[in-house]
């Protein structure tokens, strides 16, 4: 009779465990909510070094060439190698510079980063999952996570994310540090709460790529806003007033009177040999 | 013996269920509606789904608006994009995102609802029992409150019904270009329940009140479930976009990377500013 509660006791704390791990579960998560902020500068992906050249990136000398490319065709008006001038998302692993508010939203099954910039939405996926046998390369590439508990406090404290499957262009910051273009980019991240102060988020990232000559380790910073009742998330639409445009293998900008100018000096006009049934007008007359 | 025994099987069950107790009431609190959700098959882009995309929508316009969108649909038919700003890649918005071009994920904590459509920025429906904020930031999506109700008393939530207000635009309903007033007046009334008869189909009962309408316009848009191996689309509209805006021109850069008309007859842009830059 005993042995028949006992079994049916366990049952029942079965059947609430089930329960238990498929539903947000405040005692054993970390408590992320809010709206986070960058701490770190948003000009450079290493918050620790200065942007541009003074982050000593350990490239590869083939991506020391792209990238001294890069900073001569941005010096001449161009873009270089930074592909979100024309509303590219970032991807991986630029997206967690931040640029806007980031949320952070636990469930059992996945955890998911929104930042309401470029789609730099993510979803790590905790349930345990193995790596897919085929990924869709994107950019801000599949991620698959697992909570640790650190210490064992009896409560999750880390969370280890590695991504993979990614596409390209994608650049580190806006100085254009290129990532590789074969996009082989593996992503590993520790993501944790500052012990003293809930209030601040830990990303420690680590980028093994084949434009690096070591894997690549940095550490951003984010903290809460324990100041608004009802956090503001803003809408940020590149597209919406983006004056660049790309047409071919140029990039011309539009001017505040609608018309199409150089981005750089002595650049070419446009061809516009399609346009020869019609009316042609400015530097091609 | 046994007593003890019974002792802790009851103090383990209370202690398993005082720490699972939050859990247990939220999954029984809200309806299933965990996955990836998709346009039903045969199902465009039109806003009524029981319609065909364009006239045959029969949008409730005030003449203005309705002279609006024959004038958009005379520019279609020449080769412009009319009203409809997705050729820029500007966000559908509201109403217009929840036609879900590409699959949809809800995600349901107690104080917020979230809608992502890897497409927009993610919907937020605030359920957390907030007031309208005295003012609103105008964006594509909107500002939404929501509130779960339990209709039919089984002590579960089934319906979310939910009011979004606080729009900028231009916003329209379809790629046919019917549009949303201007005035970003606009107040969206949802009721997104899961069918009775089939918990594989989500429902949406949207109510559009707008200055651009002569009455509410109200549709019922399905979404199916996929239980399958579940695929993430992550669409990047600037990616591949070949439109091109020059002023209030629109063009296209053909597949040789040439600027070329979309319209007959079309003039080419002014290039007054290379004249002079390469003087």
């Amino acid at each position: 009779m005993h042995y028949r509660s006992l079994i049916a006791a366990t049952a029942l704390a079965g059947a609430l465990l089930a329960a238990f791990t498929a539903a947000a579960d405040d005692s054993k998560y970390p408590n992320l909510k809010g709206q986070w902020n960058t701490l770190s500068p948003r000009g450079s992906f290493d918050p620790d070094k200065p942007p541009g050249r003074g982050t000593l990136a350990p490239l590869t000398e083939e991506y020391k060439a792209v990238y001294e490319a890069n900073v001569k065709d941005q010096l001449a008006g161009g873009h270089g190698t930074e592909p979100s001038y024309m509303c590219l998302p970032p991807g991986m692993p630029r997206a967690m510079i931040a640029y806007e508010s980031m949320e952070v939203v636990v469930t059992p099954e996945t955890t998911y980063i929104l930042i309401d910039h470029i789609h730099d939405h993510r979803r790590i996926h905790t349930d345990g999952r193995p790596w897919p046998t085929e990924i869709e390369p994107s950019f801000r590439g599949y991620s698959i996570g697992k909570w640790v508990d650190e210490g064992n406090t009896g409560r999750f404290n880390v969370l280890e994310v590695e991504t993979r499957g990614f596409k390209g262009p994608r650049a580190y910051d806006t100085s254009g540090l290129p990532l590789h273009s074969d996009n082989k980019t593996v992503v590993k991240e520790r993501i944790y709460q500052d012990k003293a102060d809930a209030n601040i988020l830990y990303d420690e990232i680590t980028t093994i790529d084949s434009a690096l000559t070591r894997p690549w380790i940095v550490t951003r910073k984010y903290q809460r806003d324990t100041k608004q009742q009802f956090p503001w998330w803003r809408e940020v639409v590149c597209t919406e007033n983006n004056q660049h445009v790309r047409i071919g293998e140029e990039n011309y900008m539009i001017g505040a009177d609608g018309l199409l100018m150089p981005a750089r000096k002595g650049q070419r006009p446009p061809d516009l040999r399609y346009f020869s049934q019609g009316e042609v007008t400015g530097a091609t007359k | 013996m046994a007593c003890r025994s019974s002792f802790a099987i009851v103090a383990f069950a209370g202690l398993f269920s005082a720490t699972a107790a939050g859990a247990q009431d939220f999954l029984l609190k809200y309806p299933d509606i965990v996955g990836q959700w998709r346009r039903p098959p045969g199902i465009g882009i039109q806003w009524d789904q029981s319609k065909r995309v364009g006239p045959a929508q029969q949008a409730p316009l005030t003449p203005e608006y309705q002279a609006r969108y024959e004038a958009n649909l005379a520019d279609q038919r020449a080769g412009g994009q009319g009203t409809d700003p997705l050729g820029k890649c500007i966000p559908p918005g509201m109403p217009r995102m929840m036609s879900v071009i590409f699959p949809m994920e809800i995600i349901i904590m107690p104080n917020t609802t979230y809608i992502l459509t890897d497409y927009t920025d993610p919907r937020r429906i605030y359920t957390d029992g907030r007031a309208w904020p005295k003012e609103v930031e105008p964006t594509f999506t909107g500002y939404s409150i929501g509130k779960w109700i339990d209709e039919d008393g089984d002590g579960r939530y089934d319906v979310l019904e939910v009011e979004s207000r606080g729009f900028k635009g231009p916003r329209t309903y379809e790629a046919s270009g019917i549009e949303l007033h201007d005035d970003g007046e606009t107040v969206i009334k949802e009721r997104i329940s899961l069918d009775k008869t089939n918990k594989d189909v989500l429902i949406n009962e949207i109510t559009t009140i707008d200055n651009a309408l002569t009455r509410p316009w109200t549709v019922t848009k399905k979404y199916q479930r996929e239980r399958g191996n579940v695929v993430w689309y992550f669409n990047h509209c600037a990616e591949n976009n070949h439109h091109v805006w020059i002023g209030k021109d629109n063009y296209m850069v053909s597949g040789d990377g040439y600027l070329m008309p979309v319209k007959k007859n079309q003039a080419p842009p002014d290039l007054r500013y290379f004249q002079s830059s390469q003087k």
